[in-house]
């Protein structure tokens, strides 16, 4: 893995592990990890999936007749499907991002703020010559605006994630696919006025990247891997993008209901590990639940099984997000001082093995 | 390292003239060999970020008396860059000069770009109409300070310290003022492409930059010399007549 600052020269740090610790982390489409988890859920019968259906509404149950000895089911949420089902649980789990309904219906509030940037997202082929190993780095420069991260893929492919303004990933977004690409390797490469410059054209991208790297030629950091790969092409529409917030629920659990992934927590992409987070969540979740049942406790109750969940998982979220905030606002800045004291920074991450040791482990989640 | 000066400090520093003579020789051995590696990026970068300035550094156009031919700039109309340029060259008594190659900076563009610099400077002295004089000189300087906020013009205000105190009166009551407001508030000179403005009206690009030419410096030096020279004369002849 490789991270630097555009701003700072010093500013470098390569994470390798030792061929004996294998990968430092790994790096998967997420797409992958669905079609895995829905192979699992097969095994784990009974189970009912609930295929291209969304969610309506959301409520209690009606209060107890009192002719009938029934359940009394007025504190347990009924979840109201498109396709006019209707489900009442003992613990509703939502997993249904930033704004789904279950935090709605929960009432439970959030913190945080919008940072007025967006993800640019894209899949990129990387130019490779045919019979080279395929390599498996992860890049991240961090420029004024926000970070630019190539993430390898199998096949000589990558992933993109470019954090940058509203403005500018607009633009991206606007511009020819040979004028995209230039642009991206422009921000993998280039000092950061031409980035900027390049910001401003409509046209003309490919030009002045051709241009500039005459003059500040890369061949060398890229053979040695310095600098990534350039781009050969991008996958036809895999351009996308979000916009980046910072948000945490005060709580992530009430009565009958537990929150996880980015329905309860949502981070800036720069560290990736949004989804971690989220996989985190469902293995502390789970362990509260099996603890539970094991115990004949009630799931749903929040003393007995999910205040187990929220204790673990709510603070340890809480350090992440203050961090990888702080990182935001750290490589927002331009000012040469700071540009300096992020290179010493670096620079030590970068001596140290205690201290690089301990972010590789970060990283790997 | 490098020295900056900021406005807020030259005053300061004026009031001791003993700091003042040390800072001056510091810069003089300082100021060339650290001072111009950054003013060279920040003008360089100044290039980058604008289209034209990208394209004379593509082009890396030379002003020799080739390309620059006097003789055909006489030529052009009244109120053209051109004829305000050699105007400009006539009235200082100046022979146009190719000036020395840029030899001490390793890096090929930025080398170009203190070339680019050096050779625009005559450029700057016929828009603005400021003469060579160090008056003039300073009061450029203070521009092209305030235009691209570069530490190392900001040391050659030094040179105010030197100033008999109506000039210095002079510098910071007129010309100050005037460099700040126009340097900051014109776009970046270094970006004009001049080979392509010679025929160009000179006020009309003086108003797209956003320049207003200060005070005569000249005409108001001889003003000034000729009020002193009738005081004197009225002087002598009260003397004459109480005699
Ligand atoms: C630009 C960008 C780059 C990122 N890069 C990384 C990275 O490199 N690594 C990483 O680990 N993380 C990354 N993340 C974060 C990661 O994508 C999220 O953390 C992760 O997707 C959260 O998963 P989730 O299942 O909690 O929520 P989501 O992925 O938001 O899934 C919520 C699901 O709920 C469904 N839903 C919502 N409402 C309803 C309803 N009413 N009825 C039915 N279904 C509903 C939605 O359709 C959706 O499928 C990135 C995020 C962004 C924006």
């Amino acid at each position: 893995m490789r991270v630097w600052d555009g701003l700072s020269s010093r500013g470098r740090v390569s994470f390798d592990s030792r061929p004996s610790d294998g990968p430092i982390a790994y790096m998967t489409e997420n797409q992958n990890i669905t079609r895995g988890l829905l192979a699992a859920l097969e095994q784990q019968a009974p189970v009912t999936v609930f295929d291209k259906t969304s969610v309506e509404d959301i409520q209690l149950g009606p209060p107890p007749d009192s002719s009938l000895s029934s359940l009394n089911l007025s504190s347990y949420p009924h979840v109201m499907l498109s396709s006019k089902q209707r489900i009442g649980a003992r613990l509703l789990v939502g997993a249904d991002g930033i704004n789904g309904p279950v935090r709605t219906f929960a009432g439970i509030p959030t913190r945080g703020y919008d940072y007025d940037r967006h993800g640019v997202v894209a899949t990129l082929k990387l130019d490779m010559p045919q019979d080279e190993e395929v390599e498996t780095k992860a890049y991240q420069r961090f420029l004024p605006d926000g970070p630019i991260a190539l993430l390898a893929l199998p096949d000589g492919f990558a992933t993109l994630v470019w954090t940058t303004t509203p403005q500018k990933a607009a633009h991206l977004k606007t511009l020819s696919s040979e004028n995209f690409i230039a642009s991206v390797n422009a921000a993998s490469r280039l000092p950061i006025v031409d980035i900027e410059y390049m910001s401003t054209q409509p046209d003309g991208q490919t030009s002045e990247l051709e241009w500039r790297s005459s003059i500040n030629p890369a061949n060398e950091l890229e053979r040695t891997g310095a600098v990534p790969r350039t781009i050969h092409s991008v996958q036809e529409g895999s351009i996308a993008s979000f916009s980046i917030r910072l948000r945490q629920a005060t709580t992530y659990t009430a009565d009958r209901i537990a929150l996880i992934g980015d329905a309860a927590h949502t981070i800036h992409p720069l560290a990736g590990q949004g989804l971690n987070m989220g996989l985190a969540d469902s293995q502390a979740l789970a362990s509260a639940i099996i603890e539970a049942v094991e115990h004949g406790a009630d799931v749903g109750n929040e003393l007995t099984c999910l205040n187990k969940y929220n204790g673990e998982a709510w603070m340890r979220n809480n350090r992440m997000l203050g961090v990888v905030d702080k990182l935001h606002w750290l490589y927002s800045m331009r000012n040469p001082a700071v540009v300096a004291a992020r290179g010493l920074g670096l620079g030590m991450v970068e001596q140290f093995g205690g201290l690089k040791n301990w972010f590789m482990r970060q990283a790997g989640g | 390292m490098y020295l900056s000066t900021t406005l807020s400090e030259v005053p300061w520093l004026l009031a001791s003239d003993v700091v003042a003579d040390a800072v001056e020789d510091l810069i003089a051995t300082l100021g060339e060999t650290t001072a111009t590696p950054y003013f060279i990026y920040r003008l360089r970068d100044a290039m980058l970020s604008d289209t034209t300035g990208r394209r004379i550094l593509r082009d890396r156009p030379r002003m020799t008396s080739k390309t620059i031919d006097v003789a055909r700039l006489q030529q052009l109309p009244e109120n053209t860059v051109g004829r305000a340029f050699v105007g400009w060259l006539e009235r200082e008594g100046i022979e146009q000069d190719s000036r020395d190659n840029v030899r001490y900076i390793d890096d090929e563009e930025c080398a170009y770009v203190m070339q680019r610099y050096r050779e625009c400077h005559d450029f700057y002295h016929a828009l603005t109409g400021l003469p060579v004089f160090v008056e003039g000189e300073v009061a450029l300087k203070a521009f092209e300070f305030a235009n691209t906020l570069l530490p190392m013009t900001g040391l050659s205000l030094f040179a105010v310290l030197r100033m008999k105190a109506a000039q210095r009166r002079r510098f910071w009551n007129t010309y100050l003022p005037w460099a700040v407001t126009n340097g900051v508030k014109s776009k970046e000179i270094i970006n004009i492409y001049w080979e392509e403005q010679l025929e160009r009206d000179v006020d009309e690009l003086r108003a797209e930059l956003g320049i207003e030419t200060p005070p005569d410096l000249r005409e108001t030096r001889r003003r000034l010399r000729e009020e002193r020279k009738a005081a004197q004369e009225k002087e002598n002849m009260g003397e004459q007549r109480q005699k």
